[in-house]
């Protein structure tokens, strides 16, 4: 029994309702209200009965719990599926499955600057029957046979400093950043031009390849201003030109979750596309103001606004309400689009009412014509 | 300046539905304006002809290497980075290096921001061929089935 016989049919009238609601930000439609896109990533898995490892062990199932709880919340038209450790395994990693976690590699792999020079970049080539880009050969002519109106080509470069971090060790790699950066900057280097030659497996299998790039662990709690413009937007922006360059885009996610109390302005010197939405998860210990983002970067991209993620598995439906709320006003008139979101992927143990108190909200503040 | 095509770069420019006698004429506006970019050893021309952008990267002896274009309609400069990444193309009205920059873009009543060779002297942008033929193609056409 395939994995698509588990879950009833999908709901075409709702699709085709939500796939022009999507366009909105996109091509200045005005249809409906803001999107609600509340990161999610094995929330939907256990919403379905089933565990977070089996979210990341079995992709088929991931993604499809996903297309069918989308529609619970009323959701996006588009699936995605992804663990943050991409590439880590095709680089020397052993990847270990956990039970309440993404796969993680089992130790690091790099214990010495000197160890940076022997890492060895795999090819396209050698990528594409690789650990990674196997899982999403697998994924994506599942989608294509089965849901295959939600399927967007996606490749993921995620957050170089929190994979290379991963490869030698965070404290390893921060102490680099500081008596060995050369060190640092060959191995992002090394991780970026890896998930560049993921993103152009992607593009020339499917002519296109949406790009997730992020600054997680490159954030103001860790890093610098300065450190994050040279260690993570440096790479991010690396990432998007190369891959343009190969047939990759033209959209781009660009994730910047965690305190980017200031080093928000940094992101002003990554790479735009006609299709770019940027999402800030924090300033300081409170979700990024949306009206800051949208005074930032309103002009240069969709932005998406961040409702705090620690609130969505507190019982207390209200105080979500309350904050997307105040989120989707400050952020609802954006030049570019304005699409509600968590501050990081909404927990896996979310509760349902805390979700449904966001698309509630949305359609009480975000309905086009009603301010 | 003569333009010479070989049968491979005409074969092409046939693929991609463009005109040879507008390549020419994209080639000689540029070399009588001096609008164009170049890297050294080729240039690189364009001119809007109808509803698209179409290039030309010649040789200075009239040899074309390769043309292409795209739709959307290129607009101002966007101040973004601090330190705009260098190309190895001058902007030969301006002797100015040009740079990786961003600029607005337009197609279909919609405006959003783009990259681009960008002369921050003049003002004018440029696509490059790897960008007109996937990202910016591809760009359209999710415009196209967005906007439909």
């Amino acid at each position: 029994m395939g994995y698509e016989e588990l879950f009833p049919p999908y709901d075409m009238e709702w699709h085709a309702h939500s796939t022009r609601r999507f366009a909105n930000p996109f091509v200045d439609n005005k249809y409906d209200r803001v999107d609600v896109d509340p990161v999610m990533l094995s929330h939907a898995a256990v919403a379905c009965g089933y565990t977070i490892r089996d979210f990341y062990e079995k992709p088929e199932l991931g993604i499809h719990c996903l297309a069918h709880i989308y529609q619970l919340y009323d959701l996006l038209p588009v699936t995605h599926w992804f663990y943050a450790s991409p590439w880590l395994a095709d680089l020397g990693c052993k990847m270990v499955y956990k039970d309440t976690l993404p796969p993680i590699p089992e130790s690091e792999i790099l214990h010495e600057p000197g160890d940076v020079d022997a890492l060895h970049v795999p090819s396209p080539e050698e990528l594409y029957d690789g650990w990674t880009y196997s899982q999403y050969k697998r994924l994506y002519a599942y989608v294509q046979k089965n849901i295959p109106q939600t399927f967007v080509p996606i490749s993921y470069g995620f957050d170089p400093v929190g994979e290379a971090a991963a490869l030698c060790g965070v404290e390893n790699f921060i102490m680099w950043t500081f008596v060995e950066q050369d060190a640092a900057h060959k191995l992002l280097e090394k991780f970026t031009q890896t998930a560049i030659n993921g993103a152009l497996c992607t593009a020339k299998d499917f002519g296109s390849a949406m790009l997730v790039v992020a600054s997680v662990l490159a954030n103001n709690d860790i890093f610098s201003d300065e450190a994050i413009r040279e260690y993570s937007v440096k790479y991010m922006r690396e990432y998007i030109d190369k891959s343009f360059r190969g047939g990759a885009g033209p959209q781009i996610f660009y994730h910047c979750c965690g305190n980017h109390e200031t080093s928000y302005k940094e992101f002003q010197n990554l790479i735009w596309s006609p299709f770019t939405v940027l999402h800030i998860g924090y300033k300081g210990p409170e979700a990024f103001p949306s009206d800051l983002l949208v005074q930032e970067y309103g002009n240069k991209a969709t932005c998406m606004g961040s409702v705090d993620t620690k609130l969505l598995i507190n019982p207390n439906p209200k105080v979500v309400y309350d904050a997307s709320a105040k989120q989707i006003i400050a952020g609802r008139d954006a030049p570019r689009g304005y699409i509600l979101g968590t501050a990081c992927e909404c927990p896996p143990y979310s509760l349902p009412g805390n979700i449904l108190a966001m698309t509630r909200a949305a359609k009480d503040y975000g309905t086009y014509g009603k301010w | 300046m003569d333009v010479k095509f070989s049968d491979s770069v005409k074969e092409l420019i046939g693929e991609r539905g463009l005109k040879i006698d507008d390549v020419i004429d994209i080639i000689n506006t540029a070399e009588s304006s001096n609008r164009k970019l170049n890297d050294g050893s080729k240039n690189l021309a364009k001119k809007r002809i109808g509803e698209v952008t179409i290039y030309a990267v010649y040789d200075d002896n009239g040899n074309v290497e390769t043309a292409y274009s795209h739709r959307m309609v290129l607009g101002e400069i966007q101040k973004t980075t601090d330190e705009p990444d260098p190309t190895n193309w001058v902007c030969v009205s301006c002797n100015e290096k040009a740079v990786i920059g961003t600029v607005l873009m337009t197609y279909m009543g919609v405006t959003r921001s783009g990259p681009a060779v960008v002369c921050e002297k003049c003002g004018d942008a440029w696509i490059e061929e790897y960008l007109a033929t996937k990202t910016i193609a591809a760009a359209e056409g999710l415009f196209e089935k967005k906007k439909a």
